[in-house]
């Protein structure tokens, strides 16, 4: 076991490899206060990737309804039951164990192994506040909390310290020197299902056709291109924005994921306490259950919540988030000037300008000149 | 898409699957199935490989030859060297005897099973059997796949992939025989005259050629120079054949005694070999399953 830093952990941790940090990272922010779960990224990922015989069943991008949702059903529950409680210390430093730091000495990483039944369900729970028919009225009322839910949009993450590469025996699985992407090699997978396993978020899935593993691949062929994977550019909610982070101490200001993560504090990783150092960052849904939150997220959720309280009085922020969803290359820098937020890419050349506040222009309802009258349609 | 376009088409695509039942998991046996009664096994430190006069070339474990063989017990244990490793040894012994005909030779190998598990779905796993040979010097070659430089050589049975010889490869509807699908655009390739390499573009895994992904015809031969090398062979000098009856595994295995680019085993020689047994109903694959310790020296008369 070798021991590597973990900064979302604030510690190092075990890991069976040496550290060993890619040129770059690729990493996707989502923010959770505007997804509507409209299932696009779903559907777009599927439609590209996983069409073909033995993917009937997977969604590389999935998009689960918290807290009762999950594909497969309850895996986070049920890894976070197996970890048991694990604690965060005063300044935010982990105290507890990761996956891998509480593996039995048998195993590798501390695991759950999903049924073929839990793979079945991946819309469960969404929007599922009607008790049954529409006069069985909303069972919420029932629940014995507030009501509350938020959807949750899920990659593979595309880990700094992957479980599914720690637990390959065959070395299969391997993480991309030039963008940090982790990939199964589809040649030399022999289908153990040890990454299955292994992975907590269950970002790694069995092909019985091929029987062999396959997982998201961080739409590598577009990324090499400049451009942000399929999920990212066909989000309706323009929730998302994919880019490359830097490790804390080298972050840079005008770089959009570096600033949304690192100076601003507004998105943080999800479960962060299973130790992998996942490079999928939520803004957390600040109308969600803090207690939840902090179960997900981790300690810096209170910041992160005031952070985007704080949002009206940052226009360099706001700038950000307006650009998100606006082009399909890769932003590498990001300015706000003068009301007119710009990314450009990694050469410098502007890739596109929006207004941080649109224009607002009134018309009358009535056009004489084509004789019509106007909609309120955008 | 909208939320009940998306359940409907998940509905159709994967609910089938639940109302299916165990199609592929465990199967209860024939009595007999054409293997015969076991003659009384004891332990044994060393093999002893006889000559007989037969055909060896096709596995056959109720022929007449295995009655005057002796027949030995070896001992298992969970593989102990390398994570993840079982918990517990699932596979205590392996009866094992051996004959040759001067051309080939034959392993007569049974085990405890108490399910018969042949994979497909997902999370099923298959029960197997390896046998190694060192392919060099047997004193100086690790029991334990090998070493760089040091390889071994390895025949490696699945059910799975016996069944894949009988019965071809399952295709999506023998593992899930109620799920429905819209379409497959890789089969809207064919009908618009898509060549076949086109087609397995949709399959990462065919398109890599590997042969996981493909029919299998029964065993795999690999080569391996330690934990995380072996690598599976192409052709096959091999052949093997098991039947599961009440919670046994009776197989043989077959094969040359000269294999080019393999292990060679000469007659009248002393070498080695080595087994491993998996109980995919336990889960275990790859690295969890239960292995001999030190190589069971092997007598070839
Ligand atoms: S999310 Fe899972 S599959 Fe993806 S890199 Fe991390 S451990 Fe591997
Ligand atoms: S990054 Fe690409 S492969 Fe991964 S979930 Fe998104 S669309 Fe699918
Ligand atoms: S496309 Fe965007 S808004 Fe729609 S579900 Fe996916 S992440 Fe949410």
């Amino acid at each position: 076991m070798s021991k590597v830093k973990n900064w979302h952990l604030g510690r190092e941790i075990e890991y069976p490899y040496d550290d060993h940090r890619p040129k770059r990272q690729w990493a996707i922010v989502f923010d959770l206060n505007k997804c509507i779960a409209c299932q696009t990224c779903t559907l777009a990922c599927k439609t590209t990737w996983t069409s073909g015989k033995g993917q009937e069943y997977m969604f590389w991008n999935n998009v689960e309804t918290k807290p009762w949702g999950g594909y497969p059903l309850a895996w986070d529950l049920r890894i976070l039951e197996k970890l048991g409680r694990q604690d965060w210390g005063a300044k935010g430093e982990y105290l507890g164990k990761t996956l891998i730091e509480a593996a039995p000495p048998n195993e590798r990483v501390l695991h759950f192994f999903p049924t073929d039944e839990d793979w079945m369900y991946p819309n469960v729970g969404e929007d599922d506040c009607a008790g049954g028919t529409v006069d069985g009225g909303m069972h919420l009322d029932a629940l014995p909390h507030d009501r509350w839910f938020f959807y949750l949009p899920r990659t593979c993450a595309h880990c700094t310290y992957p479980a599914c590469l720690a637990a390959c025996p065959r070395k299969a699985i391997y993480k991309r020197e030039e963008d940090g992407i982790v990939l199964i090699d589809q040649a030399r997978c022999k289908g153990y299902g040890e990454c299955v396993r292994a992975c907590p978020y269950k970002k790694s899935m069995y092909n019985p056709y091929t029987r062999i593993s396959e997982k998201c691949i961080g739409c590598y062929p577009a990324v090499e291109q400049g451009i942000q994977p399929q999920c990212v550019v066909n989000c309706i909610g323009k929730i998302r924005v994919m880019g490359f982070i830097s490790p804390p101490g080298q972050s840079r200001r005008d770089n959009p994921v570096d600033y949304l993560v690192h100076e601003k504090g507004l998105a943080l990783p999800y479960y962060p306490q299973l130790g992998l150092e996942p490079n999928i960052y939520y803004i957390p849904p600040i109308h969600a259950d803090r207690d939840y939150l902090k179960q997900m997220f981790g300690p810096r959720v209170e910041d992160a919540i005031k952070a985007y309280r704080e949002l009206p009085d940052d226009p360099r922020a706001q700038g950000l988030l307006c650009l998100i969803g606006s082009t399909d290359r890769i932003i590498h820098k990001f300015d706000v000037k003068q009301g007119t937020a710009f990314g450009y890419d990694e050469q410098g050349a502007e890739l596109v300008r929006v207004p941080v506040t649109e224009t607002v222009i009134e018309r009358a309802a009535f056009d004489s000149k084509l004789g019509a009258a106007r909609h309120n349609t955008p | 898409m909208t939320k009940a376009t998306l359940r409907t088409w998940t509905a159709t695509l994967l609910c089938a699957t639940a109302a299916s039942g165990a199609a592929c998991k465990s199967r209860k046996s024939k009595p007999g199935d054409g293997v015969a009664a076991e003659p009384p096994a004891t332990p044994i430190s060393a093999l002893e490989v006889r000559a007989v006069t037969a055909d060896l070339t096709a596995p056959d474990a109720a022929a007449a030859y295995w009655k005057n063989v002796p027949r030995g017990l070896v001992t298992l244990m969970a593989q102990p060297m390398v994570t993840p490793r079982p918990e517990t040894t699932t596979t205590e012994q392996i009866t094992v005897a051996a004959v040759h005909n001067a051309t080939h030779i034959a392993f007569r190998l049974s085990w405890k099973d108490d399910e018969r598990s042949e994979a497909g779905r997902l999370g099923e796993f298959s029960d197997a059997v390896a046998i190694q040979f060192p392919m060099r010097e047997l004193a100086r070659t690790p029991v334990m796949m090998g070493a760089p430089e040091l390889p071994v050589h390895i025949f490696h049975w699945r059910a799975q992939y016996q069944r894949d010889k009988e019965q071809g490869k399952p295709t999506m509807l023998t593992l899930y025989p109620n799920m429905s699908v819209d379409m497959y655009p890789m089969e809207f390739k064919e009908a618009a005259g898509g060549t076949v390499e086109q087609q397995e573009g949709f399959s990462p895994g065919r398109a890599e050629g590997n042969p996981q992904a493909y029919q299998k015809s029964g065993i795999d031969e690999i080569i391996a120079e330690g934990f995380s090398t072996s690598a599976v062979q192409a052709g096959h000098s091999g052949s093997a054949h098991g039947v599961w009856a009440n919670g046994t595994w009776t197989l043989v295995l077959t094969r040359p005694l000269a294999i080019d680019g393999g292990s060679v085993i000469a007659v009248g020689s002393e070498t080695g070999v080595a087994f491993a047994v998996w109980q995919g109903g336990k889960a275990e694959v790859g690295s969890r399953k239960s292995v001999m310790m030190s190589w069971l020296p092997t007598r070839v008369l």
